[in-house]
C-alpha cells in the first residue's frame, strides 16, 4: 500500500541523475490508450438509453450528479492532502498519506458507477459543446488516473511527473463535473 | 524500488467497471424486474464497504443491486412522441418516451414553458420539471391523456403520437435553449430562452434542423426521452 509518492519532505525534488523518463512516457502512452479506447467504446456501442439505477434517487441524473460530487469532495480532500505532502501547505502527520492514499481510492470507486451509465446508457456524445467536453474528459479522467498510478508504481520517476499526473486527474474531474453536475443543479 | 499498490488500486477499478457493465447488461433484458431493496444504500455503506481493497467488489456493486424498471413494465411502444394541443388553447405539449425513460415540453409559443423529465411505469407518466412542476400523464388507448400545473393553473391535455417529422426538438447553445413541438399538420410551437428572457422560437425545418441565434448556429436534435434536459 506504498502508494505514497515522496516519503519524506526532502526526498520531494527527486534527485536529477537517477531518474528514468522512459517509464513515465510508458506510462503516459498506456493513458492515453484508455482514454481513446474508452472513447472508441463510447461512440460505437450503441447507448442503450437506460442503465441499472442507483436505487434512492429521484432520478438516474440526480444519483450520478450526487455520486460526482462525493468524488468532487474527495477530490478536494486529494489536492489538501498533495499539497501536505509536497510540503505546500503545513499538514503533516501519519494520517496525510493514508487519507491522500484512500480518499483517492474510494473517490474513483464511487466514480465507477457514473462513468459507467455515461458509457452503457448514453455514450460518447457530440451534439452540443458542453457534451463533447464532458465526452472528452470522461474518457480523459480514467486515462489520466491510469498514468497517474503507473507513475506511482516507480521511485525513479522525474520529481514533476508526479504532480503533473495528479494535476490531469484533478483537471479531468472538474472539468467533467462542471460540465455535468454544474449543469444538472445550475442551469 | 517498484510499488504494487497503485496496481492492486488500477485493477479493482478496472474490476469495478467489469462489474457494473456486467450488471448493467444482465439488466438490460426486460425480465429482470428485481424488487427494491429494504433499504436504499447509503454513500456511508459505500465507503465502509471500501475500506480494504478485497471489497472493492461490494463497493462497486452496492449502489445498484436493483435493475431500473425493466422495459416489461412500460406499457407503452419502445421509442414514441406524443405531440397536440393543450386544452383551452393553453400551449402545446409534447411527451417522448424512450423505454422506461421519458421527457416532456410544455410551451405557449410566446413566454411559457417548462422541460419535464421523468420514467414510466407501466401505462403512466411521472414527470417533473427542474423548478419541480409537475406533469402526469397515462395511456388512454392510443391516447395519451394527462395534465400539468402552469402558473397555479391546471392545463389538461389529450394528444396523439407524433410521426416524424412532427415530434420533440430542443436546440441549445452557448446562452441560449430552444424548443420546439412540431405537430401533425406542421405547425411548430416553440420558444428560444436566452438567460431570462424567452421569445417565439426561429422557425425550425426538421427536415435540416439548424437554426441562427445571434450569430450562432444550433442544431436542434429530436429529444428521445432519455435525455438530460
Amino acid at each position: 500500500m506504498a502508494s505514497v509518492p515522496v516519503p519524506a519532505p526532502e526526498a520531494a525534488p527527486a534527485q536529477p541523475s537517477g531518474t528514468k523518463i522512459v517509464p513515465v512516457v510508458i506510462a503516459f502512452v498506456i493513458g492515453t490508450a484508455v482514454s481513446i479506447g474508452l472513447g472508441v467504446y463510447g461512440r460505437l456501442h450503441t447507448p442503450t438509453g437506460y442503465a441499472v439505477n442507483i436505487s434512492g434517487f429521484s432520478t438516474g441524473p440526480a444519483a450520478k450528479a450526487f455520486l460526482a460530487t462525493i468524488v468532487i469532495i474527495l477530490a478536494i480532500v486529494q489536492t489538501v492532502t498533495a499539497m501536505g505532502i509536497y510540503g505546500r501547505i503545513p499538514l503533516r502527520g501519519a494520517w496525510v498519506n493514508p487519507v491522500h492514499r484512500w480518499s483517492g481510492r474510494l473517490a474513483v470507486l464511487i466514480s465507477v458507477p457514473v462513468a459507467v451509465h455515461c458509457l452503457y446508457a448514453l455514450g460518447f456524445q457530440a451534439y452540443d459543446g458542453r457534451v463533447i467536453a464532458h465526452s472528452i474528459f470522461g474518457c480523459f479522467f480514467y486515462g489520466a488516473f491510469v498514468f497517474k498510478m503507473l507513475i506511482l508504481t516507480r521511485d525513479d520517476s522525474p520529481g514533476w511527473a508526479l504532480p503533473l499526473a495528479g494535476g490531469l486527474v484533478l483537471t479531468g474531474l472538474t472539468a467533467l463535473w462542471i460540465t455535468a453536475v454544474g449543469y444538472f443543479f445550475f442551469v | 524500488m517498484k510499488h504494487r499498490s497503485p496496481l492492486f488500486t488500477l485493477a479493482a477499478v478496472a474490476l469495478a467497471f467489469a462489474i457494473m457493465f456486467t450488471v448493467n447488461m444482465l439488466a438490460s433484458p426486460p425480465g429482470n424486474s428485481s424488487a427494491e431493496p429494504a433499504s436504499p444504500p447509503t454513500p456511508a455503506a459505500t465507503a465502509t464497504n471500501s475500506t480494504s481493497p478485497s471489497s472493492v467488489e461490494t463497493a462497486a456493486v452496492s449502489p445498484s443491486p436493483t435493475a431500473t424498471k425493466s422495459a416489461e413494465d412500460s406499457r407503452f411502444s419502445e421509442k414514441i412522441v406524443y405531440a397536440g394541443r393543450a386544452e383551452d388553447g393553453a400551449g402545446a405539449i409534447a411527451v417522448a418516451v424512450l423505454g422506461t425513460q421519458s421527457a416532456a415540453y410544455f410551451c405557449d409559443g410566446r413566454s411559457v414553458e417548462a422541460w419535464y423529465r421523468g420514467s414510466v411505469t407501466g401505462g403512466d407518466l411521472s414527470l417533473k420539471s427542474k423548478k419541480g412542476a409537475i406533469l402526469r400523464a397515462s395511456l388512454d388507448g392510443d391516447h395519451l391523456k394527462g395534465s400539468l400545473r402552469v402558473k397555479n393553473e391546471r392545463v389538461r391535455f389529450e394528444i396523439n403520437e407524433a410521426k416524424k417529422p412532427a415530434g420533440l426538438y430542443r436546440a441549445r447553445g452557448s446562452k441560449t435553449t430552444i424548443g420546439w413541438i412540431v405537430l401533425e399538420d406542421g405547425s411548430e410551437v416553440g420558444i428560444q430562452t436566452t438567460g431570462a428572457k424567452s421569445a417565439p422560437a426561429p422557425e425550425l425545418n426538421p427536415e435540416a434542423p439548424q437554426v441562427t441565434v445571434d450569430g450562432e448556429n444550433l442544431d436542434a436534435a429530436p429529444v428521445n426521452g432519455d435525455e438530460d434536459l
